[in-house]
C-alpha cells in the first residue's frame, strides 16, 4: 500500500514534527509539503475503505482541506501521522454511512447499485481479488486493515478507536481470516 | 513479498495514479476559500438579514395591536355609553 522511502521511521519524526509546527505557525510551502507527502498514503488508505476508485480524490480533498484547517489545534505535532489517518479514516466513515443513509431515503434500482469501477480501475488479478475480498469486510474492519498497511500500531489503533489494545488484536485477527477467507485470486 | 501485499501495493499505487496534477493546490485554495474573511461577511450578511426581517415582523406586529387596541376600546367606550343611555331612560 505505501513504499518504503514515503514511510516516516522514527528517526524523521523530528523533522515532521518541525515540518508540522511550520505549517502551523502559518507557512504556506510547508503546509503543501505535508498534502504532497501524504497525499498518495491518504489515496490508498480511502481507497481500501471505500472501494471505489472514482470517490478517491474528493475524499482525499476533504481530508487535506479538514487537516489545513484543523493542524493548528494538533498540540502533539510529533503525533501528526496518527492524528492525520485517524482524521481520514472517520471522514470515510462517515461518508460510508451518509451513502448508507441516502440510499435509504433514496432506494436505488438494482442495475444501479453496484456500479462497476470505471474502465481501467482494476488493472490486476491480485487487486481485483483484493478489492473483492475487501468488499466482504465491514467498513470499520477494512479501516482497521488499512490502518495496519499504513505502520500504525496497535496501540495508535487502540487509541483511534477508543478500546484496548486487546480489543484491537482480536478484531484485526477476525478481519484477518476474514479477507483470507475472500481472498482467492483464482476464484473471480 | 506474497501475492496479497503486492496486491495492498497495488491498491495504494492505483489510488494515487487518480489523484490528478495540482492536488496539493487545489486542496490550499479550497481550504483558504473556507475560511476567507468573504464567507464570515456572508454569514454576518445573513445575520443582519435575519435580525432586520425580525425587527420588520416585531414592528408590524407591535403597530397593528396597537390599532386593534384603540379599535376595542373605541367599541367598548360605544357600548358603555348606550349602556348608560339606556339606564338613564329606564
Amino acid at each position: 500500500m505505501q513504499s518504503n522511502d514515503t514511510r516516516m521511521d522514527e528517526s524523521s519524526t523530528t523533522t515532521l514534527g518541525d515540518q508540522v509546527r511550520r505549517a502551523q505557525a502559518g507557512d504556506e510551502a510547508a503546509m503543501r509539503q505535508l498534502i504532497v507527502s501524504y497525499q498518495n498514503r491518504v489515496a490508498g488508505f480511502v481507497y481500501a475503505i471505500t472501494g471505489r476508485s472514482d470517490s478517491v480524490e474528493d475524499l482525499a480533498q476533504v481530508i487535506f482541506v479538514k487537516m489545513v484547517r484543523a493542524l493548528p489545534r494538533l498540540n502533539a505535532p510529533e503525533q501528526f501521522e496518527s492524528w492525520l489517518f485517524r482524521l481520514a479514516r472517520n471522514t470515510c466513515i462517515d461518508h460510508l454511512r451518509r451513502q448508507k443513509l441516502r440510499r435509504i431515503f433514496t432506494p436505488f434500482a438494482p442495475e444501479h447499485e453496484n456500479v462497476p469501477e470505471p474502465d481501467g480501475a482494476v488493472d490486476s488479478e491480485e487487486l481485483d481479488a483484493l478489492r473483492f475480498a475487501l468488499a466482504q469486510l465491514r467498513p470499520k474492519d477494512r479501516a482497521l486493515l488499512a490502518l495496519v498497511q499504513e505502520g500504525r500500531s496497535h496501540a495508535e489503533i487502540a487509541e483511534t478507536l477508543r478500546t484496548s489494545v486487546a480489543a484491537v488484536k482480536a478484531r484485526l485477527h477476525r478481519a484477518r481470516e476474514h479477507l483470507r477467507q475472500h481472498y482467492t485470486t483464482d476464484e473471480h | 513479498m506474497n501475492t496479497e501485499d503486492t496486491a495492498w501495493n497495488e491498491l495504494g499505487a492505483h489510488a494515487a495514479s487518480r489523484l490528478s496534477p495540482g492536488f496539493a493546490d487545489r486542496v490550499l485554495l479550497e481550504a483558504r476559500a473556507s475560511s476567507s474573511p468573504l464567507l464570515v461577511a456572508h454569514f454576518a450578511m445573513c445575520a443582519a438579514t435575519a435580525g432586520l426581517c425580525l425587527a420588520a415582523v416585531a414592528l408590524y406586529r407591535s403597530g397593528t395591536s396597537a390599532a386593534d387596541e384603540a379599535r376595542n376600546l373605541a367599541g367598548w367606550s360605544e357600548i358603555a355609553a348606550q349602556t348608560q343611555e339606556l339606564d338613564q331612560g329606564l
